[in-house]
């Protein structure tokens, strides 16, 4: 009989923790398996097309500015506030501050546009770690408020580097450096965007996993009382955590616009639900808490590949909206489905 | 078997993933019974009753319903076959009123369009007539009544579905002795109808005043059945535990030195608690003892900075402190287990080790790094003391069962290393033997010359762990009791404002 009792609680020990390691390594690889079908699917759909350099190229550099800005949201999610609504102002308004400032050189412009993402993210993190205001109520306001300061500011416009560059060398220069970032390619195939967010994510990593704000944010996103009653430090804490989110949308921002030649009020439009997207299906929950940087960047690929498949598939913009608002819709159901699962909801 | 039997399990069996919580039970209760239901947490009585419930479409086994078989795989299906649970967390919504609560999902239509109040009205007074509430006002708010009547309107609720079989899960944890008492009566009366009563307590005497039968259950296993009158408090604490137990309570230690950590000086938050007094020596363990509602968990509170203060003084170590944080009192040397396991004490979808390790991060932090995984050692350490089982830091907290929960809580402010803890009610709802573990750790915490502030409601508890109380009634200190004078008794009568400890005015 004492043997009997003495070896139950072990057997049930060893299975407990097999089965979570193995629901661990598919929770974390899991976004893979979606990844290397949506290849497959896209292998199938593209006619032997998906490969070429260009196609590889074209789902790199949209994968990159989501990827960029993603890298910094995770955090926001992970910490139990669901998402920063400011996205859009903080890539547009990073967009156009740098290119406002590139008559200070190429380096200088990067850092005015980086701060401008930074303070942003001070302040939705003093409103929300601080002042406890609805983190998705206030980030949506303040997005608005931000449309608005741009909008009057510069009148409405849009920015052109090589314009508002004056016409010394120094100024043409930086210009010219600008919109290069986003057009230098190494080895002629891989983009610097994809390899600077790939930088990002590695960053992303490291704070998440090895960092103590990493593991007071988890205590934070599970459970902010208990966190507060716990003796952490929640509101600075938050700050930096919306400050990292503000940089990193920033980032995208600026790549964005010398993307596209151009910075505008309208730069950042629908990144706010995209890079929430491909966060939430790389496994991180929407209420806090749980999930990985290696997955959201998973997260990252599926999402890139799905959009690309639709282009394959031949579906214009609308039909395109209409398919990312159904995988959206999908993946917050299927993140409140196994939040049920954790008793959490 | 026997004839008359409402219900009948045979061989119930329930796996979650990596354990058998209940393991092949037969467990029946006839017509006109009260059976009671005993085992400490996690001994599978709850997922029994779960399974009752129709949570678990995946057991196996028989349940037979006046004999005959059913299929209990969902709530509705158990419903159906007159089963009704009352559970320890009310059910009922606040903000509506007690005749909508009682009728939930079936109000008495006039027509297509509108509810017939008058008959909703007729409705909820038979029912309130069953539990002893003829007087009640069926169109109040249920918030607007005391919480032993919301307990009754919930029983009341579960009967409204004439259910044949009644289970109860610690329905007395909020109730005063009074409505503990008039609860018992209708209890009886429910009984003498024809109801089987199944009933769960971790409270041995209510057991003794209120069932005919008692069924205990360890480790998923059930023990044993016999009536309640062969049986005494000794005998199903011993089934209960698996081992006699010799003392509850060991001797008191003598490690109190007069040397003062702690003393609040006029400390008062108005409408709270009122010009306080009271000083805490190293090695001692001091009750702040008194009724729900007067003040204890407030002070606590307010010297660990989470509420304000509105006069008076905190000295820690013989100096003035007025902590700016919750994380600047733990840096002072201060900790506070918190009441609320749940919803302040723990994140439950998270690992032992990153719990136990939250007071912490930024003591062990090295610059800005932080690596859970090197201080494996000193999480182990701990639930090895706190004897949580199965000892596994990267578990989740919330697949461990509520008592060794509540030790993992003890293990996280152990670690925290803080020189003075105040305990709020460290051990309500756990099992006796986590109950002693606890108390085992308190115990040894002060004899590191450490000191603890106790704020419980378990008059046992004080009796045996603390070496002074202080009495507090509506938010003011009325008397102070030494170790000598410390008794279930005399606790209860200072804390009711009576008896040789209580100061005059």
């Amino acid at each position: 009989m004492p043997d009997k009792k003495a070896a139950t609680p072990q057997n049930t020990d060893a299975q407990h923790s097999d089965s979570s390691a193995f629901s661990r390594i598919f929770n974390k690889l899991g976004i893979y398996v979606v990844v290397i079908l949506l290849i497959l699917l896209g292998m199938a759909v593209s006619g032997g097309q998906f490969f070429t350099s260009g196609n590889i190229q074209s789902i790199l550099e949209a994968v990159a500015l989501i990827g960029m800005v993603a890298s910094g949201l995770i955090f926001v999610t992970y910490s139990g506030n669901m998402t920063d609504m400011c996205i859009p102002m903080e890539m547009a308004f990073a967009g156009m501050m740098t290119v406002q400032c590139i008559n200070f050189g190429f380096w200088a412009a990067l850092l005015a546009g980086i701060l401008t993402g930074a303070l942003i993210g001070l302040i939705n993190g003093f409103m929300i770690g601080k002042l406890r205001a609805n983190p998705i109520i206030w980030t949506w306001g303040f997005n608005l408020l931000l449309s608005g300061i741009v909008r009057v500011v510069w009148g409405g416009k849009q920015l052109y580097a090589d314009t508002v560059a004056e016409s010394t060398d120094f100024a043409q220069r930086s210009a010219e450096q600008f919109y290069s970032i986003s057009r230098t390619y190494i080895g002629g195939i891989i983009s610097l965007m994809a390899i600077v967010m790939i930088v990002m994510f590695a960053i992303a990593w490291f704070i998440h996993a090895k960092t103590a704000f990493g593991q007071k944010l988890k205590i934070i996103g599970t459970n902010y009382d208990v966190a507060r009653f716990s003796g952490i430090n929640c509101t600075a804490t938050l700050v930096l955590t919306y400050v990292l989110c503000g940089v990193s949308s920033a980032c995208g921002g600026i790549f964005y616009a010398a993307l596209r030649k151009t910075a505008s009020y309208e730069n950042g439009t629908g990144y706010d639900f995209s890079c929430l997207t491909a966060v939430l299906l790389g496994g991180v929950l929407l209420s806090g808490g749980k999930g990985s940087v290696v997955g959201a960047f998973g997260g990252v690929i599926a999402y890139g590949i799905l959009n690309n498949i639709l282009s394959w598939v031949g579906l214009g913009t609308y039909e395109k909206y209409l398919v990312q608002g159904i995988v959206f819709l999908f993946i917050v159901w299927l993140n409140t489905y196994s939040n049920r699962k954790l008793g959490k909801a | 078997m026997a004839e008359g039997c409402a219900l009948e399990m045979r061989g119930i069996s329930k796996r979650f993933p990596g354990t058998l919580a209940v393991d092949k039970v037969d467990f029946s209760v006839k017509h006109g019974e009260i059976h009671a239901l005993l085992g400490e947490n996690g001994a599978g009585k709850s997922t029994l009753m779960k399974v009752l419930a129709g949570l678990y479409h995946d057991y196996t086994g028989d349940i037979l319903i006046d004999g005959v078989k059913k299929d209990l795989f969902s709530p509705s299906l158990s419903k159906e076959a007159g089963i009704g649970m009352v559970y320890q967390e009310l059910s009922l919504a606040r903000r509506i009123s007690i005749c909508e609560n009682l009728l939930v999902g079936r109000l008495p239509k006039k027509n297509a369009l509108f509810i017939d109040r008058k008959k909703a009205v007729g409705q909820s007074r038979e029912l309130l007539a069953r539990v002893g509430l003829e007087t009640l006002d069926p169109t109040l708010d249920v918030s607007e009544v005391s919480q032993c009547d919301a307990q009754l309107i919930e029983i009341a609720k579960v009967l409204g579905a004439s259910p044949s079989i009644l289970v109860m899960d610690e329905p007395t944890s909020a109730l005063s002795s009074e409505e503990v008492q008039r609860l018992f009566s209708i209890l009886r009366a429910l009984k003498e109808q024809g109801l089987a009563i199944v009933y769960i307590s971790h409270h041995l005497a209510e057991i003794f005043e209120i069932a005919d039968m008692v069924t205990v259950m360890r480790d998923g296993r059930l023990v044993d059945t016999f009536p309640v009158s062969e049986t005494n408090t000794a005998m199903l604490v011993e089934k209960m535990v698996g081992e006699p137990i010799q003392t509850f309570y060991a001797e008191g230690h003598e490690t109190v030195s007069r040397e003062e950590v702690l003393r609040v000086e006029d400390y008062t938050r108005w409408g709270f608690f009122h010009h306080v007094n009271f000083s805490l020596h190293r090695g001692e363990i001091l009750a702040i003892c008194g009724l729900a509602g007067a003040g204890r968990t407030e002070i606590a509170r307010a010297i660990m900075s989470a509420d304000p203060v509105d006069r008076g003084k905190l000295f820690v170590h013989g100096r003035e402190v007025r902590f700016k944080s919750f994380g600047d009192a733990i840096r002072g040397g201060v900790g506070y287990l918190t009441e609320d396991r749940k919803v302040v004490g723990l994140a439950l979808p998270q690992s032992v080790r990153d719990n136990v390790l939250s007071c912490v991060i930024d003591k062990y932090k090295k610059g800005i790094l932080f690596d859970p995984d090197k201080h494996r050692g000193l999480v182990k350490k701990q639930i090895e003391q706190m004897a949580v089982t199965p000892d596994d830091p990267d578990r989740q907290v919330n697949s461990f069962s509520g008592g060794n929960q509540q030790k993992i809580l003890m293990a996280k402010w152990l670690a925290a290393d803080v020189d003075i803890l105040i305990l709020d009610e460290p051990t309500r709802g756990v099992d006796v033997s986590a109950k002693a573990t606890i108390h085992n750790a308190v115990r040894r915490f002060a004899q590191q010359g450490k000191s603890v502030i106790l704020l419980s409601s378990d008059l046992p508890e004080i009796v045996g762990l603390c070496d002074r109380a202080v009495v507090l009634r509506e938010g003011h200190l009325i008397g102070e009791i030494p170790k000598a004078g410390i008794s279930e008794k005399s606790l209860l009568m200072a804390a009711n404002g009576e008896g040789e400890y209580v100061h005059a005015g």
